[in-house]
């Protein structure tokens, strides 16, 4: 495109955004502004504040709770983003695919990201119900794996796994979605070419599908993090016994001994974190 | 290197047959062109051959190799896609030796095989590049490069030259025949440019509507088309062609009666069983009376209004009516013809050709060329 041609188009953008950066500024940047406030002082549920320095900083950092509940968000980002990932990158290949009642099997796979979350999280707790779930049902009494009935869900350690296997679960269908999307605008005779050139499904696979994909499961990677980090209600709903981050600084703002000084230092924190995990991404994994 | 053996091949999308019992054999070494309207079914064959398409009934072979069931990747095949179909995010460099180094070559010949065909295609300056930063003639090198660096039994070409302008077209036809006799490859090769067809091939095929409507070296198929389809098709400006009457040993149109015993490879008895004939007779074959040295074998057109003269340099091409039809000739740079002006054109006996009337419009004089 011609200079001229940008030019033109940057300054339309910037007429097009400026409204909502204005909304955004309010919306988003006072809260954020207030919270790094808040996290100097050591606020009362009356709205009392007293200025407390960094105190609020070195308790966080020399909390054991702290340090336990990023260990669990690693391994639940972890855990739901590769898993979200290679599971809709396997859907969306198998979607692309010709086969009879395509469409039908295509608009089915995105009900668990339609469902809202509230009923399916019930219909989860269900499942691995100790007494009457489908889960003890088939293991215990079906298959004879194990003879105890186990609590799943109630048992903060394999919780966390039922947490992650809930949420690729939900939120596979968005990456399914994008997946396919790209696949489907991937030029045929690359494929073809690829093939003339000595490769089978799965170096064709490796050297044209990847490739092609790149950009797409990068942009997918960098939004499950985002929202994952801070991801809530999911697991406070499904079983509030697994500490992540953001359900940590919710216990410590509003359960127990309210402390929201604390929280909103934790949440600084966690901004800052996310700022620079998204600065690094963009410049070394996308190099946009 | 090797031979392709096609036998009674066909090639149908549901109930609909797209290539029709097709038999070509392509020598080892040979370059067979495919030459054909659009939409006749020149790239389904191409495309079979490479394992692309599956084959509805009949047999492939390559060398001693029956390949119907043997998928692309193992056919040892190279090709050159029409849009070139190259890898986005592969620098030129890398590009080039994919193929190669899949196949297992050795480093060492990697390095000569990318120098060799680098240097040829004059591409060196652009290895780094990717395909994205390259323009339409640099890519389409690119993409012969890419087939030319691999050590494959067959190279195919699918209309690789139709996206380039006119210059590099010509530029890149000369390369690709002067390659081809260099590396003495085994190649077919798609074209609807009858020109490519003409300058490129060893043999030619022309196909229309899926069938093979004649096989042969471009002298052949110029001099001795079997039928009206393939006699129109091939040369440029097209055929003329004049309906005539028998009348005796007479071909009779407009005012002019020719007679059959002058025209090669003619049987006046089987001449006998048609009431009509087509006459035909290709534009660079007339000759302008006026400059012509009289030969026995001369049929004069005389009393020749000449509607349009249009100069291309060496020749000129004349439009003027003849049998009802328009109809033209190519001249040479001395004749002086003018627009509106009548002028007798000559034309040797020996290069008239003879159709039947039938839709097929088949050769009757076919002989030896
Ligand atoms: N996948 C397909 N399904 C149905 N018809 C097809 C398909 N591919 C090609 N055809 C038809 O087959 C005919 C021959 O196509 P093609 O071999 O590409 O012709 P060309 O001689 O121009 O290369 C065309 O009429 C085309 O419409
Ligand atoms: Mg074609």
């Amino acid at each position: 495109m011609s200079s001229i041609l940008v030019k033109n188009e940057a300054r339309l953008g910037l007429k097009l955004v400026a409204p909502a950066v204005g909304i955004i500024g309010l919306l988003v940047i006072y809260p954020i502004l207030f919270n790094v406030y808040l996290s100097f002082f050591d606020v009362q549920l009356n709205g009392s504040k007293t200025f407390v320095g960094l105190d609020n900083y070195t308790d966080l950092l020399g909390n054991p709770r702290y340090y336990h509940s990023i260990g669990v968000s690693v391994i639940y980002l972890i855990g739901t983003v590769v898993g979200t990932t290679v599971l809709g990158l396997a859907a969306s290949i198998l979607m692309n695919q010709e086969f009879r009642f395509r469409n039908l099997a295509r608009g089915l796979i995105l009900l668990p990201y339609f469902a809202p979350v509230i009923s399916v999280v019930f219909g989860w707790q269900f499942i691995f119900d100790p007494v009457n779930g489908i889960y003890n049902h088939v293991v215990v009494d079906v298959l004879h794996l194990t003879d105890t009935r186990e609590n799943l869900i109630g048992n903060p350690d394999s919780a966390l796994f039922v947490v992650i296997l809930f949420d690729i679960w939900k939120h596979f269908p968005i990456a399914y979605l994008l997946f396919l999307a790209k696949l489907q605008s991937v030029p045929k005779d690359l494929y073809e070419a690829a093939a003339i050139d000595g490769q089978n499904a799965w170096g064709r696979f490796w050297h044209v599908t990847l490739p092609e994909l790149r950009f797409v499961i990068a942009t997918v990677v960098l939004l499950r993090i985002i929202w994952n980090l801070n991801r809530f209600e999911d697991v406070y709903l499904l079983a509030p016994n697994v500490e992540t981050l953001p359900i940590f600084t919710y216990y410590q703002a509003f359960a127990g001994i309210v402390d929201q000084g604390g929280a909103a230092a934790i949440s600084v924190i966690q901004l800052l974190v996310l700022v620079g995990l998204i600065w690094l991404y963009v410049r070394k994994v996308l190099k946009w | 290197m090797s031979s392709v053996i096609l036998r009674n091949v066909n090639k149908s999308y549901g109930n609909l047959p797209i290539v029709k019992n097709l038999n070509l054999e392509v020598k080892d070494g040979e370059f067979v062109v495919l030459v054909g309207p659009s939409g006749c079914g020149k790239s389904t064959t191409l495309r079979m051959v490479a394992g692309l398409e599956d084959i509805t009934q009949g047999d492939i072979q390559i060398g001693q190799r029956a390949i119907n069931d043997l998928p692309p990747h193992k056919r040892n095949i190279a090709m050159v896609f029409q849009n070139y179909a190259l890898y986005p995010h592969m620098s030129v460099r890398e590009n080039i030796v994919f193929g190669l180094k899949k196949s297992g070559a050795d480093a060492e010949t990697i390095k000569q095989k990318l120098a060799d065909v680098s240097e040829m295609l004059k591409l060196d300056d652009y290895l780094d590049r990717k395909p994205a930063d390259l323009s339409g003639g640099q890519r389409q090198r690119v993409a012969m490069g890419r087939a030319l660096a691999r050590d494959a039994d067959v190279y195919l070409f699918d209309e690789p030259l139709s996206n380039l302008d006119a210059k590099l077209r010509h530029h890149m036809r000369s390369e690709i025949a002067r390659i081809q006799h260099q590396y003495n490859m085994t190649a077919i090769y798609v074209t609807h440019d009858q020109i490519e067809a003409m300058t490129l091939g060893d043999r030619v095929v022309v196909m229309r509507d899926g069938i093979v409507e004649q096989v042969g070296t471009p002298m052949d198929i110029y001099l001795q088309p079997t039928n009206t389809f393939v006699a129109t098709f091939i040369g440029s400006p097209a055929m003329n062609l004049f309906e005539a009457t028998i009348d005796g040993d007479d071909l009779v149109f407009d005012q002019y009666r020719i007679p059959a015993s002058k025209i090669a490879n003619v049987d006046l008895h089987d001449l006998g069983s048609h009431d009509t004939v087509l006459v035909g007779i290709r534009p660079d074959f007339f000759e302008d009376s006026a400059l012509s040295s009289p030969s026995d074998n001369l049929f004069e057109f005389n009393d020749i209004q000449v509607d349009l003269v249009e100069n291309l340099g060496f020749d000129k091409e004349i439009m003027f009516k003849l049998g009802g039809e328009d109809a033209k000739a190519r001249l040479d740079l001395r004749s002086h013809v003018k627009r509106q002006e009548h002028i007798s054109l000559s034309v040797d006996l020996n290069r008239v050709l003879l159709f039947d009337t039938s839709p097929q419009g088949m050769l009757i004089n076919a002989g030896e060329v």
